[in-house]
């Protein structure tokens, strides 16, 4: 009797109850939540403002919300840059070669860790989790490197990074939650542990492996560490190092095309939106998928 | 008897034999990954003998250990200096403010989000506040340089307004609060997705048994909202515990200049600043340095951990 009443379809309510008009609080919770995002937007908008302001209106009021003339000299400026351009270069590599490298060897690894039962995997387990906890530091870090002969490679952007042990959980967690079921049919046919994975569960993580892969991607956009840690030769900087060197170092490295047209300043803006931009664009299409590892990693891991 | 023996042994090396062989394929999967985690997280923690020698590179470490061993020389050098000690307390400070900082944030973010009921609204509002994580530290630093400079854009305001010009990049604790403040304008957004899937996962019946007993909003985020969440925000407190000593070394190492490296130095950047840039210590100390830094580490998770557990919560380990 109790059962059958609860499947009895109840009274479809708005899930926060019988208050659902649109009351005060909704309008402070909008409007904070405006000021949030608007604060947010601001620096973008305000960085893409003076990028396309000409020097003469800028040097009499540097504060700008609009400009009455546009002009994309700094953009000029900034495309005939060839650090710039081999900036990108490198980080074009590390962000299609990098990605792949990572996503191959975090999946194996992802999934032989999430099938039951198997020689070693306990211990090998134990050996990444004692990873999360401790680590060396830098100084043998460093010298590990160095004897490896990686100083001054585009290698020490890409193979330090092989496997990232939170994307690879994330890919366990996920392997795992497919049905057990799969992997025994396919036994049943006669298929190996890499035919199981290569034709059965890769196929079925196609969404996992988006999530995972932007990861990796967003990282290779972004490297400059290892990059300024072991690299001194200027021809392999990735972009954000080029950045950095133009910002923060504060030298004028970029020959404006016309001097005395451009300010400094929107060359440097214009800078970060060029590294900006690519970032915007695909950024509210993928977001999602960004959500959804942080979520399944979280609550699974 | 000693047949019985023999007979259970070969049988026992048999199926152990038979086991292996029956994981061949994903032991195959797995060597990259033992190599992986072998050399560039293994090596460098034996590496950290470095610290108890004055390291000799041509003699590598394993010679260094042998030839050059002083035990824990290294570590009094470090304890004696004045420089560590402010460096120490500034990395505790930066790191335990900006771990509070974070979860107040993110928590407060998520509420606000979790509270909105128009939809579209909500996914932009999403959208555009988690956008900034995705961004490398190189590009948030250089854009709080350029609007907090003396002749930034915010300055150009205070100036319009009538005021002096503030010096943010240049003073101290005003130089901390941008610190702060933009690591809340970066991570806020992100940090609260995790809540915003948690908050989701409150059963509604709850919020419909508080409808029916006349609760506020406000009462029904305190006393269910909040409280859903704290499983979450505790396991998460843990794992940030961990991270405290690391403080950030991208964001300060971009952040900072000559006239606040005093308030801003953290254990990371000193260490980076004293091997490759002064050259102030030999590889020796500035190991030790980062070795100390670890323990300490690992020591505050563990304890973390343990005290979460006293209170009857799940831990992480």
């Amino acid at each position: 009797m109790g059962a059958k009443l609860e499947k009895l379809p109840l009274n479809k309510k708005d899930k926060r109850g019988p208050s659902s008009k649109f009351g005060k609080f909704d309008v402070v919770l909008l409007v904070i939540l405006l000021i949030y995002a608007l604060a947010i937007i601001f620096p973008f908008y305000y960085l893409f403002i003076i990028s396309i302001t000409p020097q003469d209106i800028y040097a009499e009021s540097p504060f700008l919300l609009w400009t009455p003339r546009i002009t994309f000299d700094a953009y000029q400026s900034v495309f005939e840059n060839s650090q710039i351009w081999n900036g990108l270069k490198i980080t074009l590599i590390l962000l299609f070669g990098g990605t792949a490298y990572q996503l191959f060897f975090t999946v194996i690894t992802g999934y032989a860790l999430s099938r039951n039962k198997w020689f070693g995997k306990n211990f090998v387990m134990n050996m990444i989790i004692v990873t999360m906890f401790f680590g060396g530091g830098l100084i043998p870090y460093y010298i590990l490197i160095k004897s490896l002969g990686m100083t001054n490679t585009i290698a020490v952007m890409i193979i330090p990074g092989a496997i990232d042990t939170f994307n690879m959980l994330l890919m366990r967690n996920y392997f795992a939650s497919l049905p057990k079921e799969l992997e025994e049919s396919a036994r049943i046919d006669g298929a190996n542990d890499i035919q199981i994975f290569a034709k059965i569960f890769l196929p079925l993580s196609l969404p996992m492996l988006a999530t995972v892969g932007l990861f990796f991607a967003v990282g290779n956009w972004n490297s400059w560490y290892n990059g300024m840690l072991f690299n001194q030769d200027p021809s392999i900087r990735t972009l954000q190092q080029v950045l950095q060197s133009i910002i923060v170092k504060e030298s004028s490295m970029i020959p404006s095309v016309n001097p005395g047209a451009i300010n400094n300043e929107s060359i440097k803006m214009a800078a970060i939106f060029f590294t900006i931009i690519p970032m915007m664009c695909f950024y509210p299409f993928l977001q999602r998928y960004f959500v959804k590892g942080i979520v399944v990693g979280a609550i699974k891991g | 008897m000693d047949g019985i023996l023999i007979e259970k042994k070969q049988k026992k090396d048999k199926s152990l034999g038979k086991y292996i062989y029956r994981s061949r394929f994903l032991i195959m999967m797995i060597i990259p990954a033992i190599v992986y985690y072998i050399l560039f997280c293994y090596v460098p923690m034996y590496g950290v003998l470095i610290a108890f020698t004055d390291f000799s590179s041509s003699e590598g470490i394993m010679g260094s250990v042998f030839n050059h061993w002083i035990g824990l020389k290294n570590f009094e050098t470090i304890f004696n200096l004045q420089d560590f000690w402010r460096v120490f307390l500034n990395t505790i400070f930066i790191g335990t403010t900006k771990v509070i900082i974070a979860f107040v944030s993110a928590v407060t973010v998520a509420l606000l989000i979790n509270e909105i009921r128009l939809r579209f609204f909500k996914k932009a509002v999403q959208i555009i506040v988690t956008f900034p994580h995705f961004l490398s530290w190189v590009i948030v630093a250089s854009l709080f340089i350029l609007m907090f400079s003396d002749n930034g854009s915010i300055n150009q305001i205070i100036r319009g307004m009538g005021g002096n010009t503030v010096g943010f990049l240049s003073e101290d604790h005003l130089f901390l609060g941008l610190i702060f403040g933009s690591d809340i304008w970066k991570e806020a957004g992100w940090g609260s997705i995790i809540y915003i899937a948690t908050m989701a996962g409150i059963s509604t019946d709850l919020y419909e048994a508080a409808d029916i007993d006349g609760a506020t909003r406000l009462q029904k985020i305190w006393h269910i909202t909040l409280p859903g969440i704290k499983a979450t925000a505790i396991l998460l407190l843990i794992m940030s515990v961990g991270g405290v000593l690391s403080a950030g070394f991208e964001q300060i190492f971009n952040m900072s200049n000559d006239m606040v490296e005093e308030a801003s130095e953290i254990i990371d950047t000193y260490i980076y600043n004293t091997t490759f840039v002064s050259h102030q210590f030999r590889e020796g100390v500035t190991t030790a340095l980062g070795l100390f830094k670890s323990l300490v580490g690992f020591v505050l998770v563990i304890t973390t951990d343990r005290i979460a557990k006293a209170c009857g919560e799940r831990g992480i380990i």
